[in-house]
């Protein structure tokens, strides 16, 4: 009984001292987004009320700004890591709630062109990024890395293959900190090109879906196009994700096959492990929100919740991205990834004008 | 930036009995749910 005793208060004291530590960081997060959100509509307010036709630039470019600066001058104290590091749980709670705004249909259209186009760029991807990995003389472990990270999922996929192939947690780093790096630097580029090439809403989402590599950038780079364009890049970058398992599986057997280590005895299993459960959840919202649960309001309530997610998300982007790292982590990775990046980049944007006219959906 | 990353990652892993995509879709689930039931009525924007 003591012991039961003993037992049971660490563990609640632990949890609530866990709970606790995330507040300044969640708050901080909160507090560079809605800043975001009163700039944007302040800009708004003054043209208005003095008959300018001012830009208008979106809060998630704002907060992300905010964030960045933050991040790069003053810096982030320790107390604030742990509630950071929750930007991803929000992203993944805001796609999960963002299937509210899907029809089934539409998912399964979209999903489904998406996944043709993300099979094509993957092993477009995976081929080039492995010649360029060589003709650099990069090591073979951080040549996966770096084709795995730009062809599937950023860093989700590189953490996934780091485990499953035993690389080094230096190539990791080094592999993490290119796809960061370009991630940063594609949410810039991607709409000024697709604002230039005069992309539709659907066509820029998917190529921001296809082209760019971490969630958290796609959505923020689909975002700062327009809200539609957000949704359709969210949807394409599901699909994508839905490949890590498969992709991280074939690396894990070919390398085991190499390096003579322990075969993977229940590929399922593995499979089932790797596959990124938000998507199972997207679906299902997506799914019960066709069969009309939900009323219109509460469909904007629920739209409205992965706002405000996404708005958490947006403000960790910036508020993570370490402009002085980008200068420490040496120049042939960061070179293959950039000239991967390029070349990925334009073949999905020739993909994607290809498939335009099978994807005509309501948004 | 990135050490931190892997670190924080393969830390999570190794102790989560739920993993930070399932709680992310029991998150999103719970607060469906309690649109649906009404408990949360409108969610301004």
């Amino acid at each position: 009984m003591a012991s039961g005793v003993l037992t049971v208060e660490p563990v609640s004291e632990n949890l609530s001292r866990k709970i606790g530590s995330l507040i300044p960081g969640v708050a901080l997060l909160f507090a560079v987004g809605y800043a975001g959100r009163i700039i944007e509509r302040s800009i708004a307010n003054y043209g208005k009320a003095h008959h300018l036709a001012l830009p208008n630039i979106e809060y998630v470019l704002w907060a992300i700004v905010i964030g960045l600066l933050i991040a790069n001058t003053v810096g982030i104290p320790k107390i604030f890591e742990p509630g950071l590091a929750t930007y991803e749980f929000w992203l993944k709670a805001g796609i999960v709630l963002l299937g509210s705004r899907f029809l089934l249909g539409d998912v399964l259209k979209l999903g489904g062109v998406s996944l043709g186009l993300v099979a094509i760029e993957i092993v477009v991807s995976l081929l080039f990024m492995t010649a360029l990995g060589k003709a650099f003389g990069l090591n073979p472990k951080l040549t996966t890395l770096l084709a795995v990270g730009s062809s599937i999922c950023g860093v989700s996929a590189i953490i996934a293959t780091q485990g499953a192939i035993d690389a080094d947690d230096e190539d990791a780093s080094y592999a993490i900190a290119a796809i960061l790096s370009l991630g940063a630097i594609s949410l810039f580029v991607f709409p000024l090109v697709g604002h230039w090439l005069h992309l539709s809403d659907q066509s820029y989402g998917l190529w921001a879906g296809l082209g760019i590599d971490n969630t958290a950038e796609v959505t923020a780079a689909g975002n700062l196009y327009s809200d539609a364009a957000g949704k359709v890049a969210v949807l394409a970058k599901t699909a994508r994700n839905a490949m890590i398992g498969f992709v991280v599986l074939g690396y894990a057997i070919h390398w085991a096959r190499k390096e003579h280590t322990k075969e993977i005895e229940n590929k399922a299993a593995f499979l089932w492990k790797k596959f990124p459960k938000f998507v199972l959840g997207f679906l299902l919202i997506s799914a019960i929100a066709t069969a009309g649960v939900f009323g219109k309001d509460q469909l904007t309530s629920l739209a409205n919740l992965s706002r405000w997610a996404f708005l958490l998300t947006f403000a960790g982007v910036g508020l993570r991205t370490n402009i002085r790292e980008l200068g420490k982590q040496g120049l042939r990775p960061f070179v293959v990834g950039t000239l991967g990046e390029i070349v990925i980049a334009a073949l999905t944007l020739g993909l994607v004008y290809g498939a335009d006219r099978f994807l005509k959906i309501g948004t | 930036m990135s050490d931190g990353v892997v670190k924080e990652e393969r830390k999570a892993r190794s102790t989560r009995w739920l993993s930070l995509d399932g709680w992310a879709v029991v998150l999103a689930l719970a607060l469906s749910l309690a649109v649906w039931v009404g408990l949360i009525k409108q969610v301004p924007w």
